[in-house]
């Protein structure tokens, strides 16, 4: 935390001194578009510090630095940005990697057992609440201890868990914490095209949803054919897309296999509803038409793939009286949330299989070996790599990639040049270092861009400004159960090191209709070729993310940012969760900044936040916030109050 | 044909005074406002002659219900069949609710519903679906390229269920286009004619309107501190909203908040002086939905309201697995909530011009995967309201045996039902209620000239009275 600080101030002065100076030929912003000024601080004095800076537009390769990680990480701070910037984007990128993969499965259960401790070591100061609440009516009151017994058994049972709130408080930590930024932000974006969601009964399983997610931590960088392979095979898309416990037809029953996970695999997980060129464009027939990728008739087919998968084992942590192994027909609750689906043969359709007419699937053979060759046949369709590559390039770097830029990447995805189909490293290489993500030309055409996804604003947010943690401590004894028994003190203490960011998503996803793992569907937030209301509309442009920008959320950004920032309350547990910290922005550097020179703020924003690109009439409205009374005696308000203005400006939620 | 829907305007403005409870205020303003409508899109309306008051509410049931188990044969042979067919997922016939005069009856825990059928408050229309042209089974098979896009699939078959455009992927919903065509009717410039209780939608999305989205319990969100932290912070906001945006996309996302800004201002003061019906809902999404339509719909005037469009999403219905279960709850949820609202309307009195009518983008499969059932295509839906010729089942509720006439099979199990109804129907005959004179109906549902002739002068359907 001290050294992030110092980095800020120290920064800061160079920043200003270096702006003014510089004439700047090859970086975002400069002399690429006309909007955008740069403005330097004339209050500093020439100090020694100048002298360590040589080299030319440090400032501006650190906007790009910064760009760079808004697309990489779920944010860049400044001391990533001059670390990224020394180190250069592509030793940056062997770095990521080559980290091991921080795992969100391994958390649940540090994390259950610290609630569970928690909620256990606070019955003292629920019980002393419970009494004096009382008190205030009935200062008579007295307690037997079988009474209080009575209480703690209900006490105790009241804390439910490990569920989706648990994966949340993971996934946050991680996100905060983890050195792997760029493997979790890549499988963050496989999580919207691979969707299962905390909005079915998988909420109420955490490691369902941890393992699911682990999958696309662990092969973010990996094959697509793995994943692909390992997401059928889960427990939590099983659940999701019911091809668990999918029994084989039965006719005089009238039972069918299921269609759902048939469907889905194709439509949404490798090849889309038409074919498609490399470039991402349809392919057209004779007279001009769409080329359908696939019919009902396949879907059936292919439905009957699916059948026979069960439960591999059963849940070493749920209590199973029933039955001493996993059988065919083990629901959710009882089985292994996380441990791949086991083939039970004779549940399993029999007989060959046709599907999209040149896969022909014989029958007799082991039921995961129908499986494996359906996911390979399907991975191996060349619609797959220009279907996977629009999507991630949507959710990395903007919402309209040209077809050339697609091309490109999909063109990795057929080979990563050693002859290798789906290397996901070599695709997200291709995805990140490409030139359209890279350069500043077309930086403000008008194509260019997307809408900054509400959860990664509210994280890029959170990782830029250091965070500070908060907990209520207690200081209760109770020497009777009577109101004249009971003391009882409420403090708070500031914490530095190793804070816990358990935020609870699930008041992201009232706020802003958005949450790791809990899409309201299949498809997603929003579908990749969703169109707003307007400009983008009339110029055939889609934007995804506005999908959910609405009269709604949009107002509830702005108020949860200001609550964020001005009420200081940040990343918060679930109300129930007593002990846990909630977290603070530390705004005491930026507030001394913005105290010596309000512009200084501003530009150190412009740097970490918008990239270079903010507008003269951004900057103007903050100049007339700060030259208004409120900022010359209230410093912190005003720093505030701007660090509030810049995250809700488009400058910061657009993102170019 | 101009000329009766003029009628049918005019007779209800003179002969349902609940219609207009302050009609005349509302009348002038309306008048006063025909000089700013749009001339090109409504030159020759037919539509805005009357004064009254106009609400439809859609309820869309996203996930596909499986709408063979809302509504269920009782007739004992038909029933028969439909266990045969429906297996393990059939409903025993002594657990359906009756309905008066039909052979049809209700699933269990739709009470609610029944009481409104048998008081004549509400009516169904059976196998509803998808269509291009009218179809029979044999043609399903031999022309695939009058069938609509992306059949059985929930993204397409969802869209086309707001959009009505089945040979089209379009983004602009019917009830958008609607209010593109009529929005002037209404003397407020910041609240759209379209609100939304979930978010943003195809349905309400016109080519130059979009939905106005509120929040379920709170109503509309206001930006915070914005009339209460002085003039500076108000300016700062004001200044971002309302400065010019070259960039598209930044001026898509302040273009969003511009306009809550503004609706928020006028919204928030109508509704917090407005009637609740606490007494009246439950505690549930859907029903804290419909709740806070009721309550926009009592301040109907204040908001400057003739023509309004509701639109919310009970989403859950994609019942692979549990389908027993899940809709036990589920259909009651459904059930209840539209016996309160329209207890809510009656109340205020205004249940005359009010309806509500329900959507889900597929029937499901009529055989059983194990639990579950899936994606198919047509299905059984409600209407409800005073304007509804109530206790009737409109439409063909065909026997439900595989190998029926209007039964698909397929390879597996097979239950798919090829509707007898298009939603171009439907969704027209909702139109021409809510005031589209007929001679514009072909601009809203291209498809309409396949199933109805728009010069008849009766309407598609017949279960709205005019």
């Amino acid at each position: 935390m001290k050294k992030q600080i110092l980095t800020i101030l120290s920064f800061a002065l160079v920043f200003a001194l270096n702006m003014s100076a510089q004439n700047y030929t090859d970086y975002l912003g400069a002399g690429h578009d006309e909007g955008i000024t740069v403005y330097g601080s004339s209050e500093f004095d020439n100090t020694s510090a100048s002298n360590t800076i040589n080299g030319g537009g440090l400032d501006a390769n650190y906007m790009d630095a910064a760009r760079f990680l808004s697309q990489t990480t779920f944010g860049g701070d400044m001391d990533e940005i001059v670390r990224t910037n020394s180190m250069g984007k592509e030793a940056w990128m062997e770095e990521q990697f080559n980290l091991p993969a921080t795992l969100t499965l391994d958390q649940i259960d540090p994390i259950w057992n610290t609630i569970l401790e928690n909620y256990a070591d606070h019955f003292d100061v629920r019980l002393a609440e419970g009494i004096l609440e009382i008190c205030e009516f009935y200062p008579d009151t007295s307690f037997t201890q079988a009474q209080v017994d009575a209480y703690y058994e209900e006490y105790i049972q009241n804390v439910f868990g490990p569920y989706a709130l648990h994966f949340n408080y993971a996934w946050w930590q991680t996100m905060m914490t983890a050195p792997d930024q760029l493997r979790h932000r890549v499988a963050y974006a496989l999580s919207q095209t691979l969707v299962v969601s905390a909005q079915s009964d998988l909420g109420n399983h955490a490691e369902a949803l941890a393992g699911y997610y682990d999958i696309l931590v662990r092969n973010a960088f990996g094959n697509y054919r793995d994943i692909l392979m390992e997401v059928t095979l889960s427990p939590a898309m099983g659940y999701y897309l019911s091809h668990l416990n999918n029994p084989r037809a039965i006719p005089e029953e009238n039972i069918h296999p299921d269609e759902n996970y048939a469907r889905e695999i194709m439509q949404l997980f490798t090849i889309g509803l038409y074919m498609l060129n490399q470039d991402g464009s349809r392919i057209q027939d004779a007279q001009g038409f769409d080329i359908p990728t696939y019919d009902n008739n396949d879907i059936k087919e292919l439905a009957k793939v699916f059948t026979g998968l069960g439960a591999a084992e059963l849940d070493p942590r749920m209590d199973i009286w029933w039955t001493d192994e996993a059988y065919f027909g083990l629901d959710l609750y009882a089985m292994h949330k996380w441990e791949p689906l086991k083939m039970y043969e004779e549940w399993h359709e029999p007989g060959q299989k046709v599907v999209l007419k040149d896969l022909i699937i014989p029958a007799g053979q082991p039921g995961l070996r129908d499986i494996e060759m359906t996911v390979d046949y399907l991975f191996n369709h060349p619609n797959v790599g220009p279907f996977i590559s629009h999507q991630l390039i949507q959710r990395l770097v903007k919402s309209n990639p040209s077809p050339e830029y697609i091309s490109r990447v999909a063109g990795v995805f057929n080979d990563n040049g050693s002859g290798v189909r789906g290397d996901m490293r070599a695709v997200i290489e291709a995805i990140i270092m490409d030139e359209e993500a890279r350069s500043c030309d077309g930086y403000l055409d008008i194509d260019n861009g997307k809408l900054k996804e509400p959860m990664l604003r509210h994280a890029q947010l959170s990782r830029i400004i250091p965070q500070i943690g908060r907990r209520d401590i207690y200081d209760v004894e109770i020497t009777s159960y009577d109101c004249s028994g009971i003391s009882y003190n409420q403090s708070y203490e500031d914490i530095t090191e190793d804070i816990k960011y358990w935020h609870n998503g699930y008041s992201d996803y009232d706020l802003l209709r958005q949450n790791i793992l809990m899409a309201p569907s299949v498809f997603n937030f929003y579908l990749p070729d969703h169109q707003p209301v307007g400009d983008l509309t009339q110029l055939g442009l889609v934007g995804p993310e506005f999908k959910i920008h609405d009269t709604g959320t949009a107002i509830n950004y702005i108020n949860l940012i200001f609550s964020s920032i001005v009420w200081e309350f940040n990343l918060y547990s679930y109300n129930g969760d007593i002990g846990i910290e909630y977290t603070m922005p530390d705004l005491d550097a930026l507030t001394a900044l913005a105290n010596e020179d309000m512009e200084a703020l501003v530009n150190y924003y412009d740097i970490v936040f918008t990239h270079g690109r903010m507008s003269d009439q951004t900057r103007e409205n903050l100049r007339a916030l700060i030259s208004a009374l409120i900022f010359a005696n209230d410093p912190e308000l005003s720093a505030k109050l701007l660090t509030f203005f810049v995250l809700i400006s488009p400058d910061y939620t657009i993102d170019k | 044909m101009t000329k009766k829907n003029n009628n049918i305007s005019r007779r209800k403005f003179l002969g349902q005074s609940s219609c207009y409870a302050i009609g005349s205020t509302t009348l002038l303003s309306t008048l006063t406002n025909l000089k700013f409508m749009n001339a090109a899109s409504i030159a020759n309306s037919a539509t805005l002659m009357g004064g009254d008051y106009k609400a439809m509410v859609c309820v869309l049931l996203s996930g596909g219900c499986d709408s063979h188990n809302m509504l269920i044969p009782r007739e004992q042979n038909e029933h028969d069949l439909y266990s045969v067919t429906r297996t393990n997922l059939a409903i025993p016939r002594d657990q359906i609710l009756e309905l008066n005069g039909s052979n049809y009856g209700l699933h269990p825990s739709m009470s609610g519903a029944q009481s409104l059928y048998n008081q004549g408050k509400l009516s169904f229309i059976n196998n509803i679906g998808t269509l291009i042209r009218p179809m029979t089974k044999e043609q399903v098979f031999q022309n695939f390229n009058d069938l609509p896009l992306g059949l059985f699939s929930h993204s397409d078959q969802v869209q086309q269920w707001q959009t009505s455009i089945p040979n089209d992927r379009s983004s602009v919903g019917w009830g958008g286009r609607i209010a593109d065509l009529m929005s002037s009717m209404n003397t407020s410039a910041d609240i759209s004619m379209n609100v939304s209780l979930s978010g943003s939608n195809i349905f309400q999305t016109g080519t130059n309107s979009t939905e106005f989205a509120i929040d379920r319990n709170n109503g509309s969100v206001g930006i915070i501190g914005y009339n209460d932290f002085g003039d500076q912070y108000k300016a700062t906001i004001d200044n971002m909203l309302d400065a010019h945006y070259q960039d598209v996309f930044q001026k898509t996302y302040v273009d969003v908040i511009k306009t809550s800004r503004d609706a928020d201002v006028a919204f928030r003061s109508a509704i917090e002086n407005g009637s609740t019906f606490f007494d009246v809902f439950s505690a549930n999404d859907f029903s804290d939905a419909m709740h806070m339509i009721a309550r926009t719909i009592a301040v109907r005037d204040q908001l400057g309201m003739t023509r309004q469009i509701f639109f919310v999403d009970f989403t859950g219905w994609d019942h692979h697995d549990e389908v027993l279960n899940a809709q036990t709850e589920m259909l009651g949820y459904l059930s209840d909530g539209l016996n309160e609202f329209n207890t809510a309307m009656e109340r205020i009195g205004i249940e005359d011009c009010v309806t509500t009518f329900v959507s889900s983008e597929f029937g499901r499969t009529l055989t059983s995967n194990g639990n579950g059932s899936d994606h198919a295509w047509g299905g059984n839906v409600m209407v409800m309201g005073g304007p509804v010729n109530g206790g009737q089942m409109f439409g063909n509720y065909p026997v439900l045996e595989l190998g029926s006439e209007y039964e698909l099979g397929g390879p597996g199990g097979g239950g798919i039902m090829l509707p007898t109804t298009s939603v171009d129907e439907y969704f027209a005959e909702l139109a021409l209620w809510f005031g589209v004179a007929p001679s514009e109906l072909q601009t809203i549902f291209p498809n309409i000239g396949s199933f109805y002739d728009v010069t008849s002068g009766t309407m598609p359907i017949g279960f709205l009275n005019t």
